[in-house]
């Protein structure tokens, strides 16, 4: 719990640097501020995910629990950031874009990606012997997290209504040096946050697991 | 003369869009705690 409380405050200090100690900016007005929390949650998704993935592939491989126990438990935090990222967006989309959603393909592909994490879920509690469950859902979260390089790229591949990146991108980041530094200060607490969430998930799994009636 | 840009009031949409991340967050980590609590009752 310790590593959650620090994370919380991590993230509570990087909201007060947003809403005091950086700058309005002068198109989109408050609203880009929204920048700040949405893209460190898709990030933080993008971290959760892979990490379902990787635990993925080393359940197949070695058959271990822990690492199907640990790709469940950053399944449902990835499920968490990814539906922050969808519905943040759509509220900074309203007034700078003018409609709340638009079918373009990072979006798209953005919210395919939540259905798949939650599918990922359902299919996970569908199934009553572990082996099976541990195999059909490591399959599906391999197959998940090729959405993430497309999802990343669509502004690039497709005409898309959606900003180019504006800091995760080959070219030195567009953003002012005040705004930048909230930025990273605030995706690195996200990342902390999403880690520590991750962590107590497992934490609760290692106790369903051992107080399971055989 | 230059126009210069008039910048839009769009706080309500910013305050929002922090309250209903803040809920979520908020949401999840309650229901890990409550979880928590059932499995050690």
């Amino acid at each position: 719990m310790k590593l959650l409380a620090v994370a919380i405050a991590a993230v509570l200090a990087a909201i007060v640097r947003i809403m005091f100690f950086t700058p309005i900016e002068l198109l989109q007005g408050a609203a880009q501020k929204i920048y700040y929390i949405h893209v460190p949650a898709i990030l933080s998704a993008y971290l959760a995910l892979g990490i379902v993935a990787l635990m993925s592939i080393v359940y197949l491989w070695l058959h271990d629990e822990r690492a199907d126990r640990l790709a469940e438990s950053a399944g449902e935090v990835a499920l968490l950031f990814t539906t922050v990222t969808l519905s943040t967006g759509p509220i900074w989309a309203k007034p700078i874009w003018g409609t709340w959603w638009t079918w373009d393909a990072r979006l798209t592909l953005t919210l395919f990606l939540w259905f798949v994490t939650a599918a990922y879920l359902v299919l996970r509690g569908a199934i009553d012997d572990p082996i099976m469950r541990g195999r059909y859902s490591a399959v599906l979260a391999v197959l998940a997290v090729l959405l993430i390089p497309f999802i990343h790229l669509s502004v690039y591949l497709f005409r898309t209504l959606h900003p180019m990146p504006i800091v995760l991108k080959p070219d030195r980041p567009s953003l002012p040096v005040e705004m930048l530094t909230t930025f990273l200060l605030s995706l690195g607490a996200f990342l902390v946050f999403c880690v520590a969430l991750i962590r107590a998930r497992y934490r609760l799994a290692l106790l369903r697991d051992a107080t399971a009636v055989p | 003369m230059t126009p210069q840009p008039i910048t839009p009031d769009t706080t309500s949409y910013y305050h929002a869009a922090y309250l209903v991340a803040g809920a979520l967050y908020l949401g999840y980590v309650l229901s890990l705690w409550w979880r928590a609590r059932r499995l050690r009752k």
